[in-house]
């Protein structure tokens, strides 16, 4: 669908504008950095991530039933379980570089999550670390074998870390798949997702690197993209019925019959009489005068009713090159753009089969959102970057498996209106339309 | 002798009889479950010069039942598993294609299509760095 680009771009859909007005000065989307970075320097975390993280935590445990979560969450509100005064006084330390790590499990569970802090010269940073003892493909970094967010949080060119805390969507979605990477089948993390989205939510196939939209490797990547275009390949043949094949002319061949010197379209044989094969000798002359075996023909329409040669309907198709197939390569196929939102749509379709995405998209969007308790952090990629700063690239993380086709939703006026001629100008490797679709 | 074998033999034989249209090939044919051709762009086109060897794996309802087509790279024949996405290998298929038919429709698409969405990124890479496929 094309924007409406007089006087500002409209969208042709909604009639509504990229751009948005801030009339209300206190909605400036930057007060939100400052917000954010004030919680930062106050030491507290948002009420939520205690929740949040005393729920993992004791998901992890797995065995030991834990204490419930929500026991934290009221709690952390009044008396915070990790005070400013104690934090400081490991955190303002002398040197820098030190981290003061929180250990939200004890260190005997299969399953460590840490919340670094560290000072540096121009300002604090804190560093969420996630994760378990058999992370094998990050061990260089300096937290041993456990990979840490800090390895994936953007660098300044003197290898320092950036001042400010600044953990995007896909940063952590790498993080993450990093952490559930291939090969890493039974690791508690992967039984986490898997058993909590075991029966109820969990599409078949989960076990091979694909947790609803979100894919873990190339092949699940494979298989989604292929999915997509089945869906919206609605063109599927219709067969014959039983009824219409059984009211198909059939002819015994027979010396001196025109048709010994027609050849079947199916097999590419002429007809003959010298055949082991009686039944080669019943053709079926479809009403659109083609000449078949019966033997040939008969799977055929069982397939699709139509005539192989030219087509002919003998029960209606779908439409295949109707008008406005010149859009479906750009639907079906997808720009890299909006391959994200097709993968989710199709995923509707199935019906409550996003369990696993669902929970990395909330997981994503709590962290680049922690700043911003009590707006909406289901908003969707639509809603959520209107306006807003940087760090909400949340929903792109399918695409962000993909490597190099990665994307980032626009957050203006600026990305839609080019989304074609974006895909013409990078070749990005989803798979595009065909200018044309040739029979 | 099983239909898409009979099928697919006298393809073959039609093949060697009377060759195949210009800038394809067939490279190897052992059985009849999966052949391996080659592809030439001709023209002025992107793909200009280069040689692509296609797969095709045929089930035993061949032709009734397309067959799975898709770009091979190296002469190991492996490649990673990217069917080809053309419509005429899925509900657009008729019997009345053949191998060397599915082949100039791709050569036609090749030619006519300034990047072949088919040819993701790996393969893509893999061919273009090649340049393609050395044939014998």
């Amino acid at each position: 669908m094309r924007p409406l680009m007089v006087p500002d771009p409209h969208c042709a859909s909604c009639n509504g504008t990229f751009v948005e007005r801030i009339e209300n000065p206190a909605d400036d989307p930057r007060e939100f950095q400052h917000v954010d970075g004030a919680q930062w320097d106050d030491g507290a975390l948002p009420a939520g991530m205690d929740a949040f993280f005393a729920g993992l935590q004791s998901i992890l445990r797995g065995a030991n039933p834990p204490p419930p979560p929500s026991v934290t969450a009221s709690s952390s509100s009044t008396a915070r379980p990790r005070s400013p005064e104690a934090r400081r006084s490991s955190s303002d330390g002398i040197r820098p570089s030190t981290s003061s790590d929180q250990s939200f499990t004890g260190r005997n569970g299969p399953f460590t999550i840490r919340i670094e802090r560290s000072n540096t010269p121009s300002g604090r940073m804190r560093t969420f670390v996630l994760g378990g003892p058999p992370v094998a493909p990050f061990t260089t970094g300096s937290g041993g074998e456990v990979p840490r967010l800090s390895q994936f949080t953007p660098r300044n060119p003197d290898g320092t870390q950036q001042d400010r805390p600044n953990i995007t969507g896909p940063m952590l979605a790498q993080y993450l798949l990093a952490l559930m990477g291939p090969g890493r089948a039974g690791d508690p993390f992967t039984d986490l997702l898997g058993g909590m989205f075991g029966p109820a939510g969990m599409p078949p196939g989960a076990e091979s690197g694909r947790w609803g939209d979100y894919v873990f490797n190339q092949e699940a990547l494979d298989q989604i993209i292929s999915q997509i275009m089945e869906n919206s390949n609605a063109h599927q043949p219709v067969p014959a019925t039983e009824e219409i094949i059984e009211k198909l002319p059939r002819e015994v061949l027979e010396e001196g019959s025109p048709l010994l010197e027609k050849d079947c379209a199916v097999c590419k044989d002429q007809f003959q009489l010298q055949t082991e094969d009686p039944d080669d000798h019943i053709i079926i002359t479809l009403p659109c005068h083609h000449p078949f075996h019966q033997n040939c023909i008969l799977p055929w329409l069982k397939n699709s009713g139509t005539c192989p040669v030219c087509r002919y309907q003998l029960v209606p198709q779908p439409a295949s090159h109707a008008p406005g197939s010149q859009q479906r390569p750009g639907d079906s196929n997808n720009s890299s753009g909006s391959q994200t939102s097709d993968s989710s749509s199709s995923n509707n379709n199935n019906g409550g089969s996003g369990g696993g995405g669902g929970l990395l998209q909330n997981l994503v969007h709590f962290f680049a959102n922690h700043g911003q308790q009590g707006s909406n952090n289901n908003a969707d990629s639509g809603a959520s970057s209107t306006g807003s700063s940087s760090t909400e690239q949340a929903p792109t993380t399918s695409s962000s498996a993909s490597g190099p086709g990665r994307n980032q939703p626009s957050s203006g006026s600026a990305g839609s209106p080019n989304r074609s001629s974006q895909r013409n100008d990078d070749h990005l490797d989803v798979p595009g339309g065909w200018g044309e679709e040739l029979d | 002798m099983a239909v898409s074998s009979r099928r697919l033999q006298k393809e073959l034989m039609d093949i060697k009889k009377e060759g195949t249209p210009v800038g394809i090939e067939l490279l190897k044919a052992d059985d009849f479950s999966k052949w391996i051709l080659s592809v030439e762009v001709l023209g002025d086109t992107v793909y200009k010069g280069e040689k692509f060897a296609l797969m095709f794996r045929f089930d035993n309802q061949y032709p009734i039942s397309a067959p799975a087509v898709q770009f091979v790279v190296d002469d190991k024949w492996s490649a990673p598993e990217h069917p080809i996405c053309a419509s005429i290998l899925g509900s657009e298929w008729s019997p009345v294609l053949s191998v060397v038919s599915v082949c100039v429709t791709i050569q036609s698409m090749l030619a006519s299509c300034k990047v072949c969405p088919c040819l993701t990124a790996h393969t893509r890479a893999a061919l273009l760095t090649g340049r393609g496929f050395s044939s014998a």
